[in-house]
């Protein structure tokens, strides 16, 4: 029974301790969050949002997505030791998820710039082509008719009733 | 014999229209022609052996079951999800999918992960349950174990002389980040696994 009492005040001293040596924010989900929890969730979220602009903007996101994942175990595993109360844990998957959000994030805007530089050249390069296309096509175009207008008089012409004088 | 006229008619239009096959590759980058297709995400619960046929459903306290929980993006871009796994009884709220309105119950346990365009995400979800204890004809559940992960609830069940149990649901909520809230939103998708807790 003594034995039992001790536990449970230990246990209540301890989870006091983590109450007080961390600080609390209201998460997303309307939950108590330590505030380094709510870092990270706030972190990867706009990790995600600039990879959305990268995926946009044409860049492949594949890789970003994946280490993307990788953040949100971390998240997740945060979150575990959050609902079991170990601040030191807490703090080191907080961290974790938190350092790579910042990488995906400085990563997918690195993407934005290289993928909005590419489109940009191939948009030039598509235009080019399709300018030398249509003045290819206007000139054979007006070409062909020429030697075609010169053809169907030269057949008509041809077509002429020949004049021939009366023979007396 | 057919008038010059009409062949230039005939020129003019052929002209034309090679011209704009010629330009076609700069407009379909000024004018998106993509078609509007329909934007989903799939959410499914496979048992054991990756099928649709042998759920768990009779289960006992101290025994882990496993399910596959799984979700397909169709969203036309990538997404962030969230699944949050809960436990009700036969009487307890459901989520509204009409109406995307979740339910109020807290989750036992959550995944969150991000799905490519086209792409899908599953992972298993071990599953059992512990301080069950009966009190005449209710049976109440103390603790959830999810993925190793233990959460205390209070969820009971009274016993159903028509179908002879205790049910309860285990139930998957489907919510994805939405970028203008900057917040996750539950669109009303959710999957449930009913359970018969027959040992305890």
């Amino acid at each position: 029974m003594v034995s039992r009492l001790r536990f449970l005040v230990v246990s209540v001293f301890l989870f006091s301790l983590v109450s007080v040596s961390v600080p609390w924010v209201s998460a997303a989900n309307g939950d108590l969050a330590p505030l380094e929890v709510a870092e990270a969730e706030e972190a990867l979220a706009s990790a995600y949002e600039a990879v959305l602009q990268a995926d946009e903007a044409g860049a492949d996101v594949s890789g970003l997505i994946d280490k993307l994942n990788v953040g949100s175990e971390y998240l997740v595993e945060a979150y575990i030791w959050v609902h079991l109360g170990d601040s030191e844990n807490i703090s080191h998957f907080a961290g974790l998820c938190y350092d790579i959000a910042l990488d995906v994030h400085s990563d997918a805007v690195e993407a934005i710039d290289e993928a909005r530089n590419s489109e940009m050249n191939e948009f030039v390069l598509v235009m080019l082509g399709s300018v030398a296309g249509v003045i290819l096509v206007v000139v054979l175009c007006s070409v062909g008719w020429h030697i075609f207008k010169k053809r169907y008089y030269k057949k008509v012409l041809g077509l002429k009733p020949e004049v021939v004088f009366g023979e007396s | 014999m057919v008038n010059l006229e009409d062949y230039r008619t005939l020129f003019v239009v052929v002209t034309l229209g090679l011209t704009l096959v010629a330009a076609s590759p700069t407009l379909a980058l000024v004018m998106p022609f993509g078609g509007s297709s329909e934007r989903f995400s799939e959410f499914w619960l496979l048992d054991p052996n990756h099928a649709a046929e042998d759920y768990p459903f009779n289960v006992s306290a101290g025994e882990m079951y496993s399910v596959f929980v799984g979700v397909g993006n169709q969203m036309g871009s990538s997404e962030y999800y969230k699944v949050y796994v809960k436990l009700r009884n036969g009487t307890q709220s459901v989520p509204d999918g009409n109406n995307s309105v979740p339910d109020s119950l807290s989750p036992v346990y959550e995944y969150r992960f991000f799905v490519g365009v086209d792409e899908a995400w599953e992972s298993p979800a071990s599953f059992g349950f512990g301080d069950v204890v009966v009190e005449g004809d209710v049976l109440s559940v103390g603790e959830v174990v999810v993925n190793g992960v233990t959460s205390r609830v209070d969820v009971f069940a009274v016993w159903d002389s028509e179908r002879e149990g205790y049910f309860f649901q285990l139930f998957f909520e489907l919510w994805h980040y939405d970028v203008g809230s900057r917040d996750f939103r539950f669109d009303g998708q959710f999957v449930g696994l009913w359970l018969n807790m027959t040992g305890y």
